[in-house]
């Protein structure tokens, strides 16, 4: 049994903790910021003021003086209490009000979701219901009927008829978590509905939840001015609210007071910003995405002008380096890559995932967005460097020189637009635009890739995924581009159509001449149709070869032991093992050989020690690897094929050991060693 | 060397088989006795103690929903699950429930979504023992050796973590744990591999052998790739559009397919071993709406082989020796002598 090496932990720092994101955003410290000072003002009313809000011992409209620093009201009340104490209802009401409604989403929405049929119509409904009753004149109808009784009737309204919006937010977000396979890995667990719904669901959705407390409360706190100000509710109570009530109805304005009407006004408009501030905040926390921080990247340093040797081929990609920026450093996700593609080649790039495939074919087709850049190096199409076009030049050349088909770009078709008018569309944008034209080459484009044209007038939802995606390389071939760069355009489908769709791939290549760059992680197939093979991995290319000469003689021990990972269609049912470990991370140096953890050949002193260099092995083959170093001497070479060998004796008779079955290996398909 | 095959039992007497299901069908959508997507229909098949049945099918062939199905996440529409020859209610409560949940257990496809992203792994290692009461000594000491026993060692470093601190392979190695941590009779590994790196796949399913052999599980496991399903099964099962099209020993079905649609399967899969010419598949069209099957057989529509009578009903399973049973009526004694020949060995 393989035993896979401990992990080291991501660097769990400071920043990239839930509270430190808190802290380390200027909209989070703000909003907590507000929201503290006005509860301390709450708290603290008795030792600030030692008046009491509702009394009227002194004189109507008095001005600042040390005794009322804010002077008094029409009916001798002293302002500054009124501001504290009312701070304290005023908060009530958001904060319990808010509860309320919360509590009510929480509960609605959960429980639609997870017993879903009746219960859900039913909730879902009432949700419906509550989301079009208007909610300001609902609350005014509500709170008139129940008049006096002090704040409380208002927090019971307010929280009643604030939870449908909250709910169906909740509702949906828990519909998606309840298609969670975890959902369902305890439900065959064993687990309760109530310990699903709590301890499973519910803390996954406390981000939302946080959120859509600060909502309810923000809500809550400008209704309950609202009704204040208009005299609806208790006005004996001292709110924030209520208080602008009484400076309206007594002109505070007019009598030169506009402090009166200001500060519970401005106060209101500050803990709403607070409240809504804290919703911003918690959103962002638990979607990091949307933090959006912007993230420096060096620019681009241009190879050295290559000189134009290789003239012959179509493009050329030299000493290509990309990365993306996160919050630890650069992580240099393409390292150093040169490749290039002649006309007419099949050029296949297969690495598994994170091994730098698809960033080297979005930075090659300038796709590549922020975070992610390109670091140095070039990339030429036919002589013109693409990364050096400015937008308008690579509009130009985008599609009548390259086109570009993505594994998910079925998805690109447009839900609203017959298929005729997308494949028109990149014509148009190209200066077709002759409608007879325009409809004569999308039926050869049609014919092309096997699609019969009565399906140039359906909707892209009466199509199957296979033929979706057949539509998506007709519009790729549209304006006949040189060089058309696929990345994994199969791999959603089933077995049958990838056949089919590989099948159309290859007659259209070679009726046409076009080079096609095929990345897949799918080595097996890429072996039986690309010309070349580049082996990637950790971001660099780590083998290159015909790919007939992959198949039979793979030189770099990563491509032997990935040749060797795939079970056999024919023969006996034998063990296999697969390479253990797994990739070094991309965001630290790495010294000497990437695949050096887990290579069965390595050298020590060697490997993990020189930089990394590409060496020649045979005719059009390469591969960077220290074994096919001529100045590492023989002897060494030779102890590690013989270790590895040693080693894969010892894994044997594990293997029987544990099943107790006899197990043979297939013969490894080349000696490394032997090669060069 | 070929792994033992587990002789398929007829005496009653014998044990019984750890899963049975007899004429399962599974309609979603279905208002009355209108319509309805089928999406599994009328699929039998069992699976003998200690025996590994692989399910193969592309996406929307119903694999997925038997799983389901036998898992007791969805009901079915009609037909049997028997598990240790016991019938499965369609209704599961309380301590009934608890018993079924013991005896058979879940692995899921997407490792990254089948582990709660809050919850470190030994939570989620210590909920199956607490709910079926399997503590023996310490809870810690159980984790432990529940981790190494799925190869991920030293246990200690492990039981902390959360999922997003692991990796793909051994989140799926978490999951088998989960699994194995009741104790189960039969394991559902619904594509446990498919979202794996090819490197890991290997080990995730050598991991997977060793402990049914070593524990006795019956599994059933579930995978589009029919390489992987011959490198893991004894018996392979082809299913089409919810159908079951072909049954047999692994190396039978698979070497020798009988079925014109697991010919068809054979020959656009990859293979990895056969040489770098890639095989020229003629299949017509595509998967059949699961709303209108065809009348007769569900494959009759592509099918190189298609002959008027493949359209009058359903065909049933013919043998064709060795264990192996295929539905295709080229396989009926009469039509044979008729045509005058077999259908070849993909």
């Amino acid at each position: 049994m393989t035993v896979i090496s401990a992990p080291t932990a991501p660097r769990r720092t400071w920043k990239n903790t839930a509270l430190g994101r808190f802290f380390s955003s200027p909209r989070s410290v703000l909003g907590a910021g507000l929201l503290t000072l006005f509860v301390l003002l709450a708290l603290l009313a008795p030792v600030l003021t030692p008046y009491r809000p509702n009394s009227m011992e002194f004189d109507a409209f008095m001005g600042f003086s040390a005794q009322h620093p804010l002077g008094t009201t029409a009916l001798g009340q002293d302002i500054f209490a009124q501001f504290v104490y009312g701070a304290r209802l005023t908060l009530l009401v958001g904060f319990v009000a808010g509860l309320i409604a919360t509590f009510l989403s929480v509960t609605f929405g959960l429980a639609a979701a997870y017993f879903g049929g009746r219960i859900d119509e039913a909730i879902n409904t009432l949700i419906n219901v509550f989301l079009v009753l208007p909610g300001l004149p609902l609350i005014i109808v509500a709170a008139a009927f129940i008049r006096g009784g002090g704040v409380w009737p208002v927090i019971l309204v307010i929280g009643l008829t604030g939870w449908a919006f909250g709910a169906r937010v909740l509702r949906s977000q828990a519909l998606a978590l309840r298609e969670r396979d975890f959902i369902a890995a305890a439900v065959v667990s064993g687990e309760g509905a109530l310990r699903i719904i709590f301890v499973e669901m519910l803390p996954n959705m406390a981000g939302l939840i946080a959120a859509n407390f600060f909502g309810a409360a923000l809500y809550a706190v400008l209704s309950e001015a609202a009704l204040s100000f208009i005299g609806v509710g208790d006005v004996s109570q001292v709110t924030w609210g209520t208080m602008l009530y009484w400076a309206q109805a007594k002109g505070a304005l007019l009598q030169g007071a506009w402090w009166w009407v200001a500060l519970p006004g401005l106060s209101i408009a500050l803990l709403g910003t607070s409240f809504a501030f804290l919703n911003f905040a918690v959103d962002e926390i638990s979607n990091p995405r949307l933090a959006g921080g912007r993230l420096n990247l060096p620019s681009r340093v241009p190879a050295a002008v290559a000189a134009p040797v290789a003239g012959d081929a179509l493009l050329s990609i030299t000493g290509l380096d990309v990365g993306y920026a996160a919050p630890t450093g650069v992580v240099r996700a393409v390292r150093d890559v040169t490749l290039d593609v002649q006309p007419g080649e099949l050029l296949g790039v297969a690495g598994e995932s994170g091994c730098g495939k698809s960033t080297l074919a979005f930075a090659a087709t300038r796709l590549l967005d922020p975070p992610g850049g390109v670091l140095g190096g070039s990339v030429r199409l036919a002589g013109r460097d693409l990364l050096a076009l400015s937008p308008e030049e690579l509009r130009r050349v985008r599609w009548k020189e390259f086109s570009i088909v993505f594994q998910a770009s079925m998805n690109v078709l447009n839900p609203v637009l017959t298929i005729r008018e997308q494949v028109y569309d990149a014509m148009q944008a190209h200066g077709v635009t002759d409608r007879d034209r325009l409809n004569t080459r999308a039926r050869e484009l049609f014919d092309l890739v096997g699609i019969q044209t009565s399906y140039l007038d359906a909707y892209p939802h009466q199509l199957s995924g296979g033929m979706k995606q057949r539509v998506v390389i007709a519009i790729a071939l549209a304006l006949e581009p040189k060089l058309i760069v696929m990345d994994e355009p199969t791999t959603a489908l089933d077995v049958v159509v990838q056949r089919q769709i590989l099948q159309e791939i290859n007659a259209v290549r070679k009726r046409l001449g076009i080079s096609i760059i095929f990345i897949t992680h799918d080595l097996s197939l890429l072996v039986e149709m690309s010309d070349r093979v580049a082996i990637m991995y950790a971001g660099e290319v780590v083998e290159l070869a015909p790919a007939h000469r992959l198949y039979a003689h793979p030189a770099h021990p990563y491509t032997q032991q990935l040749m060797n990972s795939f079970p056999p269609m024919t023969g006996p049912r034998t063990r296999r093992s697969g390479i253990p470990g797994r990739p070094p991370s991309l965001s630290a140096e790495i010294i000497g050989c990437p695949f050096f953890e887990r290579c069965n050949t390595r050298m020590p002193g060697v490997c993990d020690v020189q930089p990394l260099q590409t060496f020649p092995v045979a005719e059009n083959q390469t591969a960077a690897c220290f074994l096919y170093d001529p100045a590492v001497p023989a002897a060494v070479k030779e102890s590690a094929v013989k270790d590895s060998a040693d080693r894969a004796g010892v894994v044997r008779a594990g293997a029987v050991r544990d099943s107790q079955t006899v197990l043979a290996t297939r013969p490894r398909p080349s000696s490394p060693g032997g090669e060069s | 060397m070929i792994q033992p095959e587990a002789a398929i039992s007829t005496d009653p007497e014998a044990v019984p088989h750890t899963l049975e299901i007899v004429g399962l069908r599974k309609v979603f959508g279905a208002r009355g006795n209108a319509g309805g997507v089928v999406a599994v229909n009328d699929v039998s098949f069992s699976i003998a103690r200690g025996e590994v049945l692989g399910l193969v099918g592309e996406s929307g062939s119903g694999k997925s929903t038997i799983a389901r199905l036998i898992a007791h996440l969805h009901t079915p529409t009609a037909g049997e699950i028997r598990v240790n020859g016991q019938p499965v209610p369609a209704r599961l409560r309380g301590a009934a429930l608890r018993h079924f949940r013991r005896q058979v257990q879940m692995i899921f496809q997407d490792p990254y979504a089948s582990l709660n992203p809050l919850h470190p792994v030994r939570y989620t290692l210590s909920r199956p023992l607490k709910i079926h009461r399997l503590s023996r000594g310490t809870m810690d000491a159980q984790i432990g050796a529940l981790l190494e026993r799925v190869g991920l060692a030293p246990a200690s470093t492990y039981a902390s973590k959360r999922s997003f601190e692991l990796s793909g392979g051994q989140r799926q190695r978490v999951g088998i744990a989960r699994a194995l941590a009741a104790s189960p009779d039969l394991i559902l590994a619904d594509e446990p591999t498919s979202a794996l790196d090819v490197s890991i796949r290997l080990d995730v399913m050598n991991l997977m052998l060793d402990l049914k052999d070593q524990e006795g599980l019956s599994m059933l496991f579930i995978t589009h790739d029919l390489a992987g399903a011959r490198y893991m099964s004894d018996r392979v099962a082809v299913l089409y559009a919810g159908t079951l099209v072909e049954i047999g020993p692994a190396t039978e079905v698979i070497d020798r397919p009988q079925h014109p649609y697991t010919q068809l399967l054979k020959s656009a899969a990859p293979k990895p071993d056969a040489g770098l010419v890639p095989e020229e598949i003629a299949a017509r069209g595509e998967v059949p709406d699961l709303k209108a099957l065809p009348p007769g057989c569900p494959f009759e529509p592509r099918c190189p082989h298609a002959m008027p009578e493949c359209r009058s009903g359903l065909p049933q399973m013919y043998d064709v020796g060795h264990g192996h049973t295929a539905r295709c009526l080229l396989h009926d004694p009469a039509i044979r002598l008729n045509r005058g020949g077999a259908v070849g060995a993909g």
